[in-house]
């Protein structure tokens, strides 16, 4: 597979307001992502990341532009299960336990037996052996998450898309839930785009991190991350990540300026 | 959960005003009266039975015909703009109207047989339940449609795997509302042109001022309805058994 797993052109969304003048939510992102890659994008809070992913993933149709997969434009009507995504918040559905929950994708697609034995590979996977019949609701928040990652990838996706998954977790748990993603992605190898508001999160876990303007929000930069796999959280004193940290902070600093300036107007 | 300590507290509170209190036999009887009158009833002279299943057999299909027909129309009035539009002004028409205004007319129209019994039972049970299956399917949370929407599924299996599960509490709910209304509904129906039944009996009592028959067939009501709600309850531990442990919280 030598093209992009994933091609944006020109992406491009709005919103009707009742003005006329539609709500720009991101406006020309083009972007292209590998096999196998991945890529983090952060950027000011309301610059359109949340709708980006949710566009990516076809539960909103784009405004213009085009999204190609595999280099096969998506076009919205077809109903391939080629993503997985994981949501930010409390997106297992409480009446299924946490193997039903993870079965929701691949039940109906494959035999039972099949389905359920993914399921429990998966589950195994990110380390809720053990935990199959518990009920969302018994779960602590970062093993909510993971519940949520192996319902994503259970269907064996193509691009794994992660909406701020960490993002409701106290700071340690997100920690310890990082390292866990770095050594579930070392297993699974998948292509994803992870959104986070969190700079050092996007540089520990990306092969690239794209920074996104504020609203509407377009691509202002990227950055590949010059640090080898595997990584453990020593990597966060290495130079080389303290002086990109420093470079991106110092872009959404001014695109935050920049979007209050715009909100004081 | 039923605490035995609250009935009982009740049952001597109204006790003591029927003989400390009110202390008139002929406007307010005695609990152990009524309690007596219907051990009577139940068990020496047997004349409640034929009331009980003529009540219950018109309540229970009443109910049941409200289920079946308030369930899917309240999902359809939730999936369809244009059935909502439709039905809306003539549900909230005929659900604020008070149903002892329909009642003469359905007798007019059906006669006192069971069919007119069964449609005022129906219409006082139909609309929690077409409301609630309504408005849970409704509010079914935007995230969890979109984890449906996410994982492609079709829309019969959208409608099976999330829409569905989550709008059985509501459900539920609606139908413990019905039966309040529906055993109102019962009262009604044997007001009007009834020769048997609870509504009836308690109707001639009280032409006949017989305070202990009267009082045996609004106990046998209030029985009938907690009994309905511990019913729909052990339903809904059964169904959603991941509700039961988060109230237990």
């Amino acid at each position: 597979m030598a093209g992009p797993v994933l091609e944006l052109r020109n992406l491009t969304k709005e919103v009707p307001t009742g003005s006329g003048v539609p709500f720009v939510i991101f406006k020309d992102i083009s972007l292209s992502v590998k096999e196998g890659e991945f890529v983090s994008i952060v950027g000011p809070s309301g610059c359109g990341k949340t709708t980006l992913l949710r566009v990516i993933n076809g539960l909103l149709p784009p405004t213009g532009g085009q999204i190609f997969i595999d280099g096969k434009e998506q076009t919205g009507a077809d109903h391939e299960l080629v993503m997985g995504f994981v949501f930010q918040g409390a997106s297992l559905l409480p009446w299924r336990t946490s193997l039903k929950n993870v079965l929701l994708g691949v039940e109906g697609r494959k035999p039972p037996r099949e389905a359920e034995e993914t399921a429990r590979r998966y589950l195994n996977l990110v380390g809720l052996s053990g935990f199959e019949d518990h009920y969302p609701h018994q779960l602590s928040g970062g093993m909510q998450q993971r519940v949520n990652l192996a319902r994503a990838l259970v269907v064996d996706p193509r691009i794994l898309l992660m909406d701020e998954p960490f993002a409701a977790l106290d700071a340690q748990t997100r920690t310890f839930m990082q390292l866990e993603l770095l050594r579930i992605w070392s297993h699974t190898k998948k292509t994803v785009i992870f959104i986070t508001h969190m700079i050092s999160e996007a540089i520990l876990l990306s092969d690239r991190v794209v920074v996104f303007s504020h609203r509407p929000g377009r691509v202002r930069s990227e950055f590949a991350v010059p640090l080898a796999r595997p990584r453990n959280l020593d990597i966060k004193s290495d130079p080389r990540f303290v002086e990109l940290e420093n470079k991106v902070w110092k872009q959404i600093e001014e695109e935050v300026k920049a979007a209050a300036g715009f909100a004081a107007l | 959960m039923l605490k035995p300590i609250s009935i009982f507290g009740g049952l001597v509170l109204w006790h003591v005003l029927a003989i400390r209190v009110i202390n008139d036999t002929s406007l307010l009887i005695s609990p152990l009266v009524v309690i007596a009158k219907g051990y009577d009833m139940l068990f020496v002279t047997a004349d409640l039975y034929p009331h009980l299943y003529a009540s219950s057999w018109i309540f229970l299909q009443g109910m049941l015909l409200a289920t079946v027909a308030g369930v899917p129309l309240g999902f359809l009035m939730a999936l369809s703009p244009v059935v909502r539009d439709y039905v809306n002004p003539w549900m909230t028409a005929l659900y604020t109207t008070p149903r002892i205004a329909f009642a003469p007319v359905i007798l007019l129209w059906f006669g006192i047989d069971m069919a007119s019994k069964v449609l005022i039972v129906f219409l006082g049970c139909v609309f929690p339940i077409l409301i609630n299956s309504f408005y849970g399917m409704r509010v079914v949370s935007r995230e969890f449609v979109e984890v449906g929407r996410s994982f492609r599924l079709s829309r019969g299996r959208l409608f099976l795997k999330i829409l569905l599960p989550a709008s059985v509490p509501f459900i539920l709910a609606g139908l413990r509302l019905a039966v309040g209304r529906g055993l109102t509904g019962v009262a009604i129906a044997e007001w009007f042109g009834a020769t048997e039944g609870l509504g009836y009996l308690i109707f001639f009592a009280g032409q006949t001022l017989n305070l202990p028959i009267l009082f045996v067939g609004v106990a046998v009501f209030a029985i009938l309805g907690i009994a309905g709600f511990q019913l729909l309850k052990i339903i809904e531990d059964l169904a959603s058994p991941w509700r039961k442990e988060l109230a237990g919280k």
